[in-house]
């Protein structure tokens, strides 16, 4: 591993955002309710339980979009990562969970790990999930069946493989937005935020 | 090894007579012609040694058997200890295995001991607990005993009760009878009352008319006072007017007299102010002679002077003329200049001289104030003194008079610091109102100055500059304003900026967002199109079935497989309903057929026609009725089945009133009552 004691390197710190966004979209699809509680298992990552889901096809599909987002991140390519939950009946999207990444390019050029310990930034990536956990206090309900979608946002000119397509930013009609917590591995910075659709009862 | 010793020693001895036999035979080969005795004694002592050796080899022998005994000895020995210490062992086992059936037997009868100890105890707590049952149920035995005594009392209370409870209900009742006396006796004084009451009332309103009329009587003479002291007034003021009347004759006169005053007022002002112009002129003049007398001084001087420089230029012109050197304007100028400045420096040292003159002057002034005011305060003490001198004898005074005068001078001496204070400001005051006015003055020369020289060079620049200031002052104000407007902007820009970042909004020219083809949403998407299809499509099916079925004719199993059997029935129910409203039909028409012949039959048979107009009414029209209106209406009362029928009142039945007493009230007959009705009728149509 590119993860030394002493350093994070970019591949390293690439490494470490991916398996962030696949536990964190795990977590998003199970507190959610997008997929059956039953399909999804427990593991322990980042000193936590977490919630990891059993369906192939649904394993095959994040597995695909990671391992592409990671070699993005090593690019520092990439911009944003957003999972997207629309309502099937009325096509509208409910809610869009957005993450900014902010690279540092000048971990291109020098090759020297950044100080920075795993337990800090296991410790931010903790609390940022934690924040997600708890966000369904004040969420509308997801009372129809709805369906997610991963969008990244990613510099213009970038050549993107076959298996992907352009598409809208599929933003919300009237959302109210709240910004959550960000973690870095100090060349990496990942800012979470989620807008959802303002509900007319309130 | 004793065996082997013991051959060895056998064969040694062997080896050994052996060779003593051959020796014997060499001896003898050799010494043939030796003694034949020592051969002899040769043998006997060969004998003797083998004899001694054979004895030693049996005793050896011996020896060795007893010592082969002794060890077979040994071993049986052995063997027989060893066989006893096996014996020992078991019976040590067996003495333990009996000792350890002994403890435990010992133990066992312990064990029975204690459990009978046990069962004795347990025998004496039941027989304890016997003893307390026993004594409970005689305890409760008692109780109940108790108890039904206190039953037999209280029976014996609820009879003593219910005795009471009926001499109660006799005094009730003797009580009830006088209420309902007391209560009649009531009745008669509330009427009584009420009479009063009336009266009171009528007593009441008299009273308050009397009031009344006392009120208005009261309020007439209060208007008589009223009038007759406006009359006084009145009587008052027409001779006040009379009063008036004469002095206002004579206003025109005062009014002529005040014109005549203010006119004099006007211009006795005018000439004073007159006055104090002209003397204010007057002064101004003077001041002006006086300085106009200097001004003339100071010409001469200065023409003095200018003869003393022309005479000095022609000097000079002539050493330049000598000399053959040209001697500029500026040099001259420069002269001049410092010649000014000289005049300046005098003049500002004269205006000096003034003021010291001046400070000099007020000083002597105030000195000479301090000089009076020190020589009254030398009078007063010096009265104060004489006063001293000359009441030494008035004791009782002389306190409250010292405290007086030290009062006194200590307010002397307050007033005097209080002076010098003033005086000292004042001529501060004054000192700097001096060097205020040096100051002035010499600002005001520097400006003639200054002007002079910006007259040469040019006259309209001071007004630019200030127009050039003007416009750029209002040119820092607009920037400012603008610079506030736009950091407004770009505030309300930036958190515009980013709520759109929040809700995902993006640059298309450096960002492009893209996702997976096949990704759920797409997948339940097409999942969802397939299912309203499906649905979309059975629907139909089913909708074609239903008409199908609706059309009721064979059905096509193109597709279905299903049999329906339930068709049949259908088409049967179908069947047997529509015959039966064919019936039903048919009955209708057959009724109203019948009803129709028999109502004309009735008609026509009796004279009446019936007509039902409301539920349980029904209207007779007579065939000879004269109009078409006239008809009688009879109402079943009673119920329907029975035939008892009312008449009702029409406008013909009002006609037909001793008919109607005859029939229906004397002989209560209807069908009489119709048949003379049409026989009335007839008889009135028909003329014979």
């Amino acid at each position: 591993m590119a993860k030394t004691l002493q350093g994070i390197t970019l591949k390293g710190s690439a490494e470490l955002v991916a398996e962030f966004f696949s536990f964190g979209i795990n977590s998003i699809l199970y507190q959610r309710g997008i997929y059956p509680a039953e399909t999804f298992t427990r593991v322990t990552q980042y000193d936590m339980s977490l919630q990891l889901t059993t369906d192939p096809k649904l394993k095959n599909y994040l597995t695909n979009v990671v391992t592409q987002l990671k070699e993005w991140l090593f690019d520092c390519t990439v911009q944003k990562l957003v999972v997207v939950i629309t309502c099937l009946e009325t096509n509208e999207v409910l809610e869009r969970w957005q993450f900014d990444i902010e690279c540092d390019k000048t971990a291109k050029e020098s090759s020297a790990p950044r100080e920075k310990s795993m337990k800090a930034i296991q410790e931010e990536i903790r609390s940022v999930i934690r924040q997600i956990t708890a966000t369904v206090t004040f969420l509308p309900l997801l009372e129809t069946a709805c369906a997610f979608d991963l969008l990244i946002y990613t510099d213009k000119d970038l050549e993107v493989p076959e298996q992907w397509e352009e598409s809208g930013p599929q933003l919300i009609d009237q959302s109210e937005e709240v910004r959550l917590r960000s973690f870095t591995t100090s060349i990496h910075k990942v800012n979470s935020m989620v807008a959802y659709k303002r509900t007319n009862s309130m | 090894m004793s065996d082997l010793e013991d051959d060895t020693i056998i064969f040694s001895t062997l080896k050994s007579f052996r060779s003593l036999i051959s020796g014997p035979d060499r001896s003898l080969q050799e010494a043939e012609p030796a003694y034949g005795r020592s051969d002899l004694q040769k043998l006997y002592t060969q004998r003797v040694e083998m004899e001694e050796a054979a004895e030693r080899i049996r005793s050896h022998t011996s020896l060795l058997q007893l010592t082969q005994e002794k060890q077979q000895m040994e071993l049986s020995h052995k063997r027989a200890r060893i066989e006893l210490e096996k014996e020992a062992h078991s019976s040590s086992r067996d003495l333990q295995r009996q000792v350890d059936q002994n403890q435990d037997l010992l133990t066992k009868i312990r064990h029975l001991e204690e459990k009978e100890e046990k069962l004795s105890q347990a025998l004496s707590e039941q027989l304890d607990n016997n003893k307390a049952l026993k004594r409970s149920l005689e305890e409760l035995k008692k109780q109940a005993n108790e108890k039904d005594n206190k039953l037999g009392e209280g029976n014996q209370m609820i009879s003593e009760l219910k005795d009471e409870v009926q001499t109660l209900n006799q005094k009730l009742q003797i009580q009830e009878s006088k209420f309902s006396t007391q209560n009649l006796e009531n009745q008669a004084l509330q009427e009584q009352l009420e009479m009063q009451r009336k009266k009171y009332q009528e007593v009441n309103q008299k009273y308050q008319s009397l009031q009344s009329s006392q009120l208005s009587s009261t309020e007439s003479e209060l208007k008589i006072k009223e009038l007759k002291r406006r009359l006084v007034l009145q009587e008052q003021d027409s001779i006040i007017v009379k009063n008036m009347k004469t002095e206002v004759a004579r206003l025109p006169e005062l009014e002529r007299e005040v014109k005549r005053l203010q006119e004099d007022n006007l211009y006795l002002r005018e000439t004073k102010e007159n006055c104090s112009l002209l003397k204010e002129e007057t002064e101004g003049l003077r001041k002006k002679l006086e300085r106009m007398e200097k001004v003339v001084e100071e010409k001469l001087k200065l023409e003095l002077e200018k003869e003393k420089l022309e005479q000095e230029l022609q000097a000079w012109g002539n050493i330049g003329q000598t000399t053959g050197l040209n001697i500029s304007i500026r040099s001259v100028e420069k002269a001049r200049a410092q010649l000014q400045s000289e005049a300046t420096e005098l003049r500002s040292k004269a205006l000096e001289e003034q003021k010291k003159r001046e400070n000099q002057d007020a000083l002597v002034r105030r000195l000479q104030k301090r000089v009076l005011l020190l020589t009254k305060e030398r009078d007063g003490m010096r009265a104060i003194l004489e006063s001293y001198d000359s009441e030494l004898a008035a004791s009782e005074y002389s306190p409250q008079l010292t405290r007086r005068v030290k009062e006194a001078e200590e307010m002397l001496q307050k007033v005097q610091a209080h002076n010098t204070e003033m005086e000292a400001q004042l001529f501060k005051a004054q000192e700097e109102a001096g060097t205020f006015k040096l100051q002035a003055q010499a600002v005001a020369l520097e400006l003639e100055t200054l002007k002079e020289q910006q007259s040469s060079v040019s006259e309209s620049s001071p007004i630019t500059t200030e127009e050039e200031l003007n416009s750029l002052r209002q040119k820092i104000e607009e920037l400012e304003s603008e610079r506030q407007r736009l950091e407004e902007q770009n505030n309300i820009l930036e958190m515009r900026l980013e709520r759109h970042n929040l809700q995902g909004d993006y640059d298309p020219v450096k960002t492009k967002v893209v996702h997976f083809r096949l990704n759920p949403t797409q997948v339940a998407k097409q999942q969802r199109a397939e299912e309203l299809e499906q649905l979309r499509a059975e629907c139909e099916r089913l909708r074609d079935r239903l008409r199908k079925m609706e059309a009721g004719g064979a059905i096509t199993t193109d597709d279905t497989t299903l049999i329906i059997p339930p068709s049949q029935e259908i088409l049967d129910l179908r069947k047997q309903m529509e015959r039966a409203e064919l019936k039903n039909q048919r009955l209708k028409e057959v009724f109203q057929k019948k009803i129709q012949e028999f109502r004309t039959v009735c008609y026509v048979l009796t004279g009446y026609q019936i007509d039902i107009t409301v539920e349980n009414q029904y209207r007779l029209t007579s065939v000879y009725a004269e109009r078409m209106e006239d008809s009688l209406l009879f109402k079943a009362s009673g119920p329907v089945g029975s035939g008892n029928m009312q008449l009702l009142e029409t406008d013909f039945s009002r006609t037909l009133t001793e008919l109607v007493d005859l029939h229906l009230f004397h002989q209560k007959s209807i069908p009489v009552f119709l048949s003379a009705i049409t026989l009335d009728l007839f008889s009135r149509q028909t003329v014979v």
